[in-house]
């Protein structure tokens, strides 16, 4: 077990920091004020109406804010296409296209083979698409219940993990191939900027709801937004996590 | 106001991992940390107006303030990404350096040319 | 498609290059990915132009566009504005970036996953340029940021894998105060828009008191650590120094400078931030000097150069914060604006020429090395450039960081002289004018002939063996632009000034007389001062000063102990001053 010594000037250096920190901290945590209730008033009346949606967080981010949700959709395309980079350590696997692992059936065995017990097999592999559904479900109804597109996103994405982990070798599923997946998720994204543009040849503007108008409720432009994040973010998050147990080359 | 004080220790046990701790691991961990006790202080924050969830059902009065909540679906999302990107290039670090200790990684890499 | 469609343009084209990079990289396989990758790159950094000199027309009549984005009502959407300082920015990315890609196709890391991330680079520096809702720049720097870690990582260096983690952790540390300073700001005005927080601030006693000048001291720190001033500086060099060469032009010609003017559209409105941006002009002036002094010291080219962005950063700074601390509408903060975006745009250039000049030299020469590497002029003569063009546009860029008349950067130096007018901060400018001639005599020395015959030859088949045409475009295209904008100086800083005055002022007054005496006079002095100065550090004691500045510890936890203290620092002195 070794010691290790900390010199005093790096003790200085941290009980600085922390007490600077904590020093400008204390008037925000600590505010007296009470929390606006503007926002809120707003949306507890209007909210419905205006966006069709019943969950009003939904109707916020996909709605009034939607320009936030893009952008943070950007951020975990970046952030995927960034890992898998780096982790697939080549300078050159920016430039690849995504090919076929068929020969990478071996490293999987060797990587994942080690201590599989019937278990996993069972318990992950028959939960897979138990997940897979609850996600779609998530995606789905995040316009009336507690859900939406990330959060049946990510569900998604730990489906696509399970079958990963629980599958043998010769009863894979197309899903958890990297090609797949980089295609879902780049449609995803093209469709989301489609989406996006759609408002502006009926008049309403970069990110309007081209629903607006017509007679059909609102509602269907976010339940559609919800399903292309959903299905992109599952497809990203998927591919990272396939990427990080080794599979891609 | 204890729950206010629970959070500014979460968050300074956060901070202090970040700059104390020499594991690269450790330190993302801690950023993790750091990104939560933030989280959890705006719905905190928010749910103090209200009572109910801001699902409008029928007759539902009194929802908690939903901006917080839509706000931090979006500092959640970024954190797991930039989580995920700090742990690809902890490993490249490892497989250059066989370490993952910061002051090892900063010797061994600033003594050699590039 | 009426013109508030249009402002969108900037950000989404880029965004739909992207889309389809990504799409050729998922869908097709070498030639068809490389074709859609070129169409994509055309979409997005070639169709903006277009609408940028659509839109300048009604810019310079000092049109403002400014709407909710989706058209909603009650105040909780997303508003976004596009006038003059939008343009100018949007008019610096994209330059900057356009030359950067170019650049690429001939060194540098290539693909379709690299193009689609720079674009979507691109495209947030669009976005951060208009918003004017916190959140949304919340959003938008996280994009920008994450954008370049990964882009710093692509040149596979191990030790840019260290400067890309290091500046992630003190980047998103920062953005997790900023979070905490939105906190404050909202609960205070329960708005996230400019206009909604300024005029909540206003009806609350004493605007807002303790928790309102915390909250936007955060805010500013957080944004001040992405544009490295003193002391939050430290993650720059590293990053700067191992990314690819293409994207060290981009980080320090544009993506330090963004943040800065997005923060200014918080900074005018509300009351407070006069004072913020008074003590960052301090900071700012600090910088130039000290940045100077440890880029003197340096001995790795890239490292130098990215401590001279550090200084010249400095420069921009000081005059921002000077025009933030008199408001924008007064004449003299005006001048003060005109001449900080100036320079800003002016240094974009050079010192983007200077890096990709300076990488095609040292990759070629397979040395980056100050002391060790000469007659880099024969390397390239041999690489295959029967005209030195490298060398060319390497000395348009150092004589214009030198600010020597007839290039950009004396135009700009002059400008930033002429707005401080004899105030303390323009003999820190001018001592720092100093270091910079003497550090670039120096870094020129890589292209005098060498002394010895005997250099050892680079390792076959370890450096590119000839140099790429795109190459030799990029870096022609970039020293066009700087010499081209110091011949036309004073028609292109009427024109920023009314860009930047948006119809408020009256700007159709003569500029004062670039080539005076005066300033052929000071240029002279600082030339002198500058041969003297490297003719000091050059001989036995001076290098054994500049090897301790450059051995400086430096570790990681001081990263985030300037942080702290800047954001505490700033703190008390918004306390003291309310």
């Amino acid at each position: 077990m070794k010691k290790k010594k900390y010199s005093i000037f790096f003790i200085f250096q941290i009980v600085l920091s922390l007490t600077a920190v904590l020093a400008v901290l204390l008037p925000v945590f600590f505010s007296r004020v009470s929390w606006p209730d503007l926002a809120r008033n707003y949306l507890e009346y209007n909210g419905l109406k205006e966006s069709g949606a019943r969950n009003l967080v939904s109707s916020i981010y996909l709605g009034y804010r939607a320009f936030d949700t893009l952008g943070e959709t950007i951020v975990l395309l970046v952030a995927v296409s960034g890992t898998i980079s780096i982790i697939s350590h080549s300078g050159l696997s920016l430039a690849k296209g995504f090919g076929e692992e068929k020969s990478k059936k071996q490293t999987y065995n060797s990587i994942s083979g080690f201590n599989r017990t019937e278990l996993l097999d069972v318990v992950t592999g028959k939960l897979g698409p138990i997940v897979l559904i609850f996600g779609l479900y998530l995606m789905l109804f995040g316009h009336l219940s507690p859900g939406g597109g990330f959060q049946g996103g990510v569900v998604v994405a730990s489906g696509i993990v399970f079958m990963a982990l629980g599958s043998k070798t010769d009863s894979s599923t197309w899903l958890q191939e990297a090609g797949v997946l980089a295609k879902i998720e780049a449609t995803g994204f093209l469709f989301l900027i489609l989406a996006s543009l759609s408002g502006i040849p009926g008049g309403f503007g970069f990110f309007g709801n081209p629903l607006s108008g017509t007679e059909a409720s609102p509602v269907i432009y976010i339940i559609i937004l919800n399903t292309i994040i959903g299905l992109k973010v599952g497809a990203g998050i998927g591919f990272m996590c396939i990427a990080m147990l080794g599979k891609v080359e | 106001m204890i729950e206010r004080i629970l959070l500014i220790i979460l968050f300074l046990i956060g901070f202090y991992g970040i700059i104390a701790k020499k594991n690269i691991i450790k330190k993302i961990f801690a950023l993790s940390i750091l990104n939560s006790s933030v989280v959890i202080l705006f719905i905190l924050e928010g749910s103090k107006i209200g009572t109910n969830a801001p699902i409008m059902e029928e007759g539902v009065k009194n929802v908690v303030d939903p901006i917080p909540q839509a706000l931090m679906l979006t500092a959640i999302v970024i954190g797991v990404c930039i989580t995920a990107l700090a742990l690809a290039i902890a490993f490249r670090l490892y497989r250059y350096t066989h370490t993952f200790d910061i002051d090892e990684i900063h010797r061994k890499l600033h003594d050699e040319p590039f | 498609m009426n013109l508030s469609d249009i402002i969108f343009a900037p950000v989404f084209l880029p965004l739909l290059g992207s889309v389809l990079a990504f799409l050729g990289k998922a869908f097709f396989k070498d030639h068809g990915a490389k074709l859609i990758e070129y169409s994509a790159v055309l979409i997005g950094l070639g169709l903006p132009w277009i609408v940028l000199f659509y839109l300048l027309p009604s810019m310079l009549s000092g049109t403002v566009i400014q709407l909710v984005i989706g058209n909603w009502l009650g105040g909780v959407g997303v508003i976004y504005r596009f006038d003059g300082l939008a343009w100018l920015v949007d008019f610096l990315g994209f330059s900057i970036a356009g030359a950067a890609w170019i650049y690429t196709l001939g060194a540098g890391p290539k693909g379709p996953g690299f193009s689609a991330v720079f674009l979507i680079q691109t495209a947030a520096l669009a976005a951060t340029a208009m918003t004017v809702d916190l959140f949304n720049l919340f959003v938008c720097l996280e994009v920008l940021g994450i954008a370049s870690y990964v882009l710093i990582a692509s040149s596979e260096k191990p030790g840019a894998f260290l400067a890309s983690f290091s500046y992630l952790m003190v980047s998103a540390t920062a953005m997790v105060f900023f979070l905490v300073g939105l906190l404050g700001l909202y609960r205070l005005t329960g708005s996230l828009s400019y206009e909604g927080i300024a005029s909540g601030l206003k009806i609350l006693p004493r605007g807002g008191g303790l928790t309102a000048n915390v909250s936007l001291s955060l805010i500013a720190a957080a944004v001040a650590m992405r544009v490295a001033v003193m002391p939050l500086y430290g993650w720059l060099p590293d990053a700067h120094a191992l990314a690819p060469h293409a994207i060290s032009a981009v980080l320090s010609g544009v993506l330090i400078k963004t943040p800065l003017f997005a923060l200014t559209r918080i900074l005018i409105i509300i009351p407070e931030g006069i004072e913020i941006g008074r003590l960052m002009g301090y900071a700012g002036a600090a910088t130039a000097l000290v940045g100077v002094i440890i880029a003197l010291a340096q001995k790795d080219t890239k490292r130098l150069l990215a401590y001279h962005s550090i200084s010249q950063i400095g420069y921009i700074v000081s005059a921002w914060g000077a025009a933030v601390a008199a408001g924008l509408s007064t004449p003299i903060g005006l001048t003060l604006m005109t001449a900080s975006f100036l320079h800003a745009m002016y240094h974009a250039l050079f010192k983007g020429l200077l890096f990709l000049t300076i990488g095609t030299t040292t990759d070629l020469a397979g040395e980056r090395d100050v002391y060790k590497l000469r007659g880099a002029a024969t390397i390239l003569y041999r690489g295959g450039e029967k005209f030195p063009v490298t060398l060319f546009c390497f000395l348009v860029g150092a004589l214009a960081i030198m600010a020597i008349p007839p290039l950009n950067g004396y135009a700009s130096k002059a400008a930033l002289s002429y707005a401080f007018k004899d105030s303390w901060q323009a003999s820190f400018l001018f001592a720092a004018g100093i270091g910079t001639t003497a550090s670039f005599i120096k870094l020129s020395r890589i292209y005098w002939p060498q002394r010895k015959i005997d250099q050892a030859a680079p390792e076959a088949g370890t450096v590119p063996d000839k140099v790429h045409i795109s190459i030799q475009i990029s870096q022609i295209f970039l020293a066009i632009m700087c010499i081209a904008s110091g011949i036309f100086a004073s028609r292109i800083s009427l024109i920023v000034k009314k860009l930047l005055s948006t119809g408020i002022i009256d700007t159709n007054r003569v500029p004062p007389n670039l080539f005076s005496i005066q300033n052929l006079e000071k240029t002279a002095i600082t030339v002198t001062a500058g041969i003297v100065l490297f003719l000091i550090v050059s001989t036995r004691p001076g290098k054994k000063i500049l090897s301790l500045i450059r051995n400086r510890p430096r570790n990681f936890q001081g990263l985030f102990l300037s942080f702290s203290l800047g954001m505490f620092g700033l703190a008390l002195w918004m306390i003291y001053k309310s």
